[in-house]
């Protein structure tokens, strides 16, 4: 316990005495979640949709009209006036001239004055995903307030209707929601990632990691000694990152921190074992610092549906989400932040979360001795 | 030499990086309380022998056995016999002197009161006020005190140093040296590598290494004798000179 708390004290000293860390632990976090916070939205002004009613009842056409009435809608018909045909509005779809189709069909009206369910058919311009998941956000929300007004008139079956959760909880869908806090789970692995790799690179280009490796410590009290200091210094960077969020960008925070900091601890031990496992490949701080970036941002951000939403994923790429520790403490965040999700809707992200924490503390651990029996 | 076991015996040690050779297969012993100078001009693998002494560097072939043990079998227990300062000195530079002393006796498992009293000590030899401040930021003179300082802590009774002196003035130079003479006077076993030829005048024997080869071996008064030579220099250039012609 002596030994590891030396190495414990050790790097509390480097932290706060060396305000190149400072500042790459402390201000960087806050200039990128400035800078993309403002710099990416996915917020749409406009949607140019046609509704193709082959119900014409009343009941079609009060959904034509909702859908008419939203600012985000606008709503295109034939120049001579009246509505496009099926294969019309398809063909302006596919010119982009439409991103959606409201399809409503013939026997629309029928079926909800006999109170059975009824179906409208979305049909959306995928070539942009982002855009795609808008419309249909902004659509299953027209469709959730009908179907609303519907069951308050009486009389009305429960419409099939598909809630996406994160529109629900985010009823004015602005970006910054679902940006912002996927932006803290990508920044927070790759800080934690960054100061273990650099750390140990550190002592390996000043050659004080021999001096370590010739003493009587064990490469697992290197490793918990290196990794406990930085484990409190990414929380504090968390809770720094978050409350940041909370208060310029007005992001919510509808759940519980402590459900939030439980499985950070278990993300921020992932991200510094990545770190010491790059740092065992690397021989300067510079490759670190790089092969860190290149490791933890660029799968962060691309497959961990951050950006572009899983299930558009090749399979091939799908599989290797699975891997990504932003991929479980995305969703972990966005629940928990947004909707006020509660521990026990985390079994499995944070399950994963251990798993993959575990597996590269093991794998870095073995990779960190072997280095040092590789010399022997 | 005597006749017990050698502090350090080295046997065809060699080390081969990719198709370069450091260091070809050279086979020495140290004998305990003996001051054994390592010179050599830069590159001609001094600092490889000694890292494979340590066990931080891989052997290709050959044995390194540290009083009488194998260092690659019983590298643990060999480490607790050796202590090691390296070129670079590798404190941490964030850190003062006293802090690195602590951290690095902590780390040898030395107790709170010996942690201590082994600041006390450093304290009685440099000021107080310069111990306080960043390693960094204080003479080469210093930090190699500091450096051979941290290096004795867990009292190995065998000390490789790796260019202890490059790079620090005269004077630290001389101090230095009259420090690895009190040890000498201890029994402590001295293995010391420079490229400062007139440093070879401290040792009881000199190694002279060249191009990963041992070239002359022996005590400095004998070998200067043996090969008819003024000054260490002079018995550097002719070693290094019969070396390139075989």
């Amino acid at each position: 316990m002596g030994r590891i708390k030396a190495i414990i004290v050790k790097e509390f000293f480097h932290i706060l005495r060396d305000p190149r860390s400072l500042t790459m632990v402390f201000i960087t976090p806050l200039v990128m979640i400035f800078i993309l916070g403002y710099s990416v939205s996915y917020d749409l002004d406009r949607v140019d949709a046609a509704v193709i009613d082959q119900s014409q009842g009343r009941q079609s056409r009060r959904l034509a009209q909702a859908f008419a009435a939203n600012r985000v809608f606008v709503m295109h018909g034939r120049e001579s006036g009246g509505e496009l045909a099926l294969a019309e509005a398809e063909e302006m779809l596919r010119g982009r001239s439409l991103r959606a189709i409201i399809v409503i069909p013939p026997d629309f009206d029928r079926r909800l004055a006999a109170g059975r369910p009824a179906e409208v058919g979305l049909v959306i311009d995928g070539s942009d995903v982002n855009v795609a998941n808008l419309v249909l956000q902004y659509g299953e929300r027209i469709l959730l307030d009908f179907n609303a007004g519907l069951l308050a008139g009486g009389g009305a079956a429960a419409l099939p209707l598909r809630l996406d959760t994160k529109v629900f909880f985010n009823p004015e869908a602005r970006s910054q929601f679902f940006f912002i806090p996927g932006l803290i789970a990508v920044i927070l692995l790759m800080i934690s990632a960054m100061l273990t790799s650099l750390s140990i690179s550190r002592e390996r280009e000043t050659g004080s990691i021999a001096l370590l490796f010739i003493s009587p410590l064990r490469s697992r009290e290197i490793i918990v000694g290196k990794t406990v200091p930085y484990i409190i210094v990414a929380l504090l960077d968390g809770a720094v990152i978050l409350l940041f969020a909370r208060f310029w960008f007005g992001i919510p925070l509808r759940g519980s921190l402590l459900v939030l900091l439980a499985f950070a601890l278990l993300y921020i031990v992932a991200g510094l074992s990545l770190g010491i496992l790059i740092s065992t490949t690397a021989p300067t701080q510079r490759t670190a610092m790089l092969a860190t970036l290149l490791i933890t941002m660029l799968p962060s951000f691309l497959l961990s549906g951050f950006i572009f939403p899983l299930d558009s994923l090749s399979p091939v790429l799908r599989a290797l989400s699975y891997a990504i520790p932003a991929t479980y403490f995305l969703r972990i965040i966005r629940g928990v932040v947004l909707k006020g999700a509660e521990l026990r809707h985390f079994w499995f992200e944070g399950a994963m979360l251990a798993v993959l924490g575990a597996a590269l503390l093991a794998a870095a651990t073995r990779k960190f001795n072997r280095q040092r029996k590789a010399a022997q | 030499m005597t006749g017990a076991t050698p502090a350090i015996a080295v046997r065809g040690l060699r080390k081969d990086f990719g198709s370069f050779s450091a260091v070809r297969g050279i086979s020495f012993d140290v004998a305990p309380g003996e001051i054994v100078g390592f010179l050599g001009p830069n590159g001609a693998g001094k600092t490889t022998t000694i890292k494979m002494i340590t066990g931080l560097l891989r052997i290709t072939s050959g044995t390194v056995a540290v009083n009488g043990l194998d260092n690659r079998r019983e590298l643990p227990r060999v480490k607790r016999m050796l202590g090691y300062m390296s070129q670079k000195f590798s404190l941490y530079p964030l850190l003062s002197a006293l802090e690195n002393i602590e951290f690095f006796g902590g780390i040898s498992g030395l107790a709170p009161r010996e942690l201590r009293a082994a600041m006390a000590r450093m304290e009685q030899q440099v000021a107080g006020a310069i111990l306080r401040q960043k390693i960094q930021d204080v003479p080469p003179g210093i930090r190699q005190k500091v450096a051979l300082f941290v290096c004795l802590l867990p009292d190995p009774a065998i000390i490789l140093l790796d260019e202890p002196t490059s790079g620090v003035d005269p004077e630290a130079r001389r101090a230095f040296w009259s420090e690895i003479y009190g040890l000498k006077t201890q029994g402590k076993t001295l293995l010391v590598s420079t490229h400062n030829l007139d440093e070879a005048e401290y040792c009881d024997r000199i190694l002279i290494i060249h191009d990963g080869e041992l070239v002359a071996a022996g005590a400095p008064d004998e070998l200067l004798r043996q090969k008819r030579q003024a000054s260490i220099e002079a018995l550097f250039q002719d070693a290094i000179r019969e070396h390139g012609q075989d």
